[in-house]
C-alpha cells in the first residue's frame, strides 16, 4: 500500500516518530566537514539521516545506561560524557566532550525545574 | 513539556538575544556548538528524537542534549571525511551512498549499515511512487467500472478531436460524467 512521503526523511523504523532530520542542514554540515568540497549525490544526505538517527539512539541510550546506574531520573551531561568515554567506536566524541566538560568561562544556563 | 525554554547562552560569549557571526544575525537558538559558520541541526527535532527514545517519564538536561546535538554533528563530519576518502579511492566525483555506507563500515559502525540500507531502499521505493504519477497509480486506486468510464472518456475526447467537434460523442456510461473536456469549435 503506497503512502504518500510526507517526510523526506525516514519514518519506518517503529523506534523513532515521524520526525527526521533536514536534509538540507546534513547536506550543509556535509559540506562543512572538508575544504575539498566534493559532490553529494542527492541520495547521500538521505543515508546520513537515518545513520545519524541510529548514532543518537545508541549515544542517547548508553548515557540513559549511566543515569540509570546513577539512580537518577534526569539525564545529565556527565552522562553522555560517561557514554563517550565508556564505548570504543565513540572514542572520535573524546575530545569534544572533555573540552566541553573542562568549559568554565561561560555560565551554562540554568536548568528549570 | 510545559513551558519554553529561556533563550540559550551561545557557546561565543554574548549576552544579547542575537548573535552575530560574519555580521549576520543568528537566533540564539540556532547555534549549538562551534562558533564558525557550521550549520548545526535544528534543537527542536533533536530534542524529539531524544525523548522518544526514552521513557516517557525521562528528563533530558538541556545541557546533555546539547552535547548530544554537538556529538551528532561531530559523526556526521566524521563519516562524511571517512566517504570522502572512500571515494577519492574509488576515483569518483560523487559521494554516493555506497561510500556512506563503506565508510560507517571502516568507522566500527558495521551495525548500522545493514538498517541504514533498508532505510535508503525503502526510500528508493517511495521517491518511485511519487514519480509514477497519472495514469498507472489512478488504474491501481479505480474500479473497473471507474476504469472503464475514465476509457470512454478518453475516447470520447479522441473522438471530439477527430471530428473537429461538429458531433457530440455519445456516451452510454451509466455514471455521469465529470465535467466534459472543452469541445473545440469549428469556423466555416
Amino acid at each position: 500500500m503506497r503512502q504518500p512521503g510526507a517526510y523526506s526523511g525516514l519514518r519506518i523504523s517503529g523506534k523513532t516518530g515521524p520526525h527526521s532530520l533536514p536534509l538540507a542542514r546534513i547536506k550543509k554540515i556535509m559540506k562543512n566537514s572538508s575544504d575539498e568540497v566534493k559532490m553529494i549525490s542527492g541520495e547521500a544526505p538521505i543515508v546520513f539521516s537515518k545513520a545519524s538517527e541510529l548514532f543518537i539512539e545508541e549515544l542517547t541510550k548508553r548515557a540513559w545506561m549511566m543515569t540509570l546506574q546513577a539512580k537518577r531520573r534526569t539525564l545529565h551531561k556527565e552522562d553522555v560524557v560517561s557514554a563517550v568515554i565508556k564505548t570504543d567506536i565513540f572514542d572520535f566524541l573524546v575530545n569534544l566532550v572533555s573540552e566541553n566538560s573542562g568549559k568554565s568561562e561561560d555560565p551554562q544556563p540554568v536548568m528549570e525545574a | 513539556m510545559d513551558h519554553e525554554p529561556p533563550p540559550e547562552t551561545p557557546t561565543i560569549c554574548c549576552r544579547s538575544n542575537f548573535v552575530f557571526i560574519d555580521r549576520v544575525a543568528m537566533e540564539p537558538m540556532d547555534i549549538v556548538g562551534r562558533t564558525k559558520e557550521d550549520a548545526s541541526l535544528p534543537k527542536a527535532t533533536m530534542t524529539k528524537i531524544i525523548k522518544e527514545m526514552l521513557p516517557p517519564d525521562v528528563r533530558v538536561a538541556r545541557d546533555a542534549q546539547d552535547l548530544i546535538i554537538e556529538c551528532c554533528v561531530e559523526f556526521i563530519n566524521l563519516i562524511s571525511s571517512e566517504s570522502n576518502e572512500v571515494c577519492n579511492k574509488e576515483e569518483k566525483r560523487t559521494i554516493a551512498p555506497e561510500h556512506v555506507l563503506k565508510a560507517l563500515q571502516d568507522l566500527g559502525f558495521g551495525e548500522y549499515v545493514e538498517e541504514v540500507y533498508a532505510a535508503y531502499e525503502q526510500h528508493k521505493l517511495e521517491t518511485v511512487d511519487t514519480v509514477k504519477t497519472g495514469k498507472w497509480s489512478n488504474v491501481a486506486e479505480m474500479t473497473e467500472e471507474q476504469a472503464l468510464a475514465e476509457q470512454q472518456r478518453m475516447f470520447a475526447e479522441a473522438r471530439a478531436r477527430m471530428n473537429g467537434g461538429a458531433t457530440v460523442p455519445k456516451q452510454p456510461d451509466p455514471e455521469p460524467q465529470g465535467p466534459q473536456p472543452p469541445q473545440p469549435s469549428l469556423n466555416t
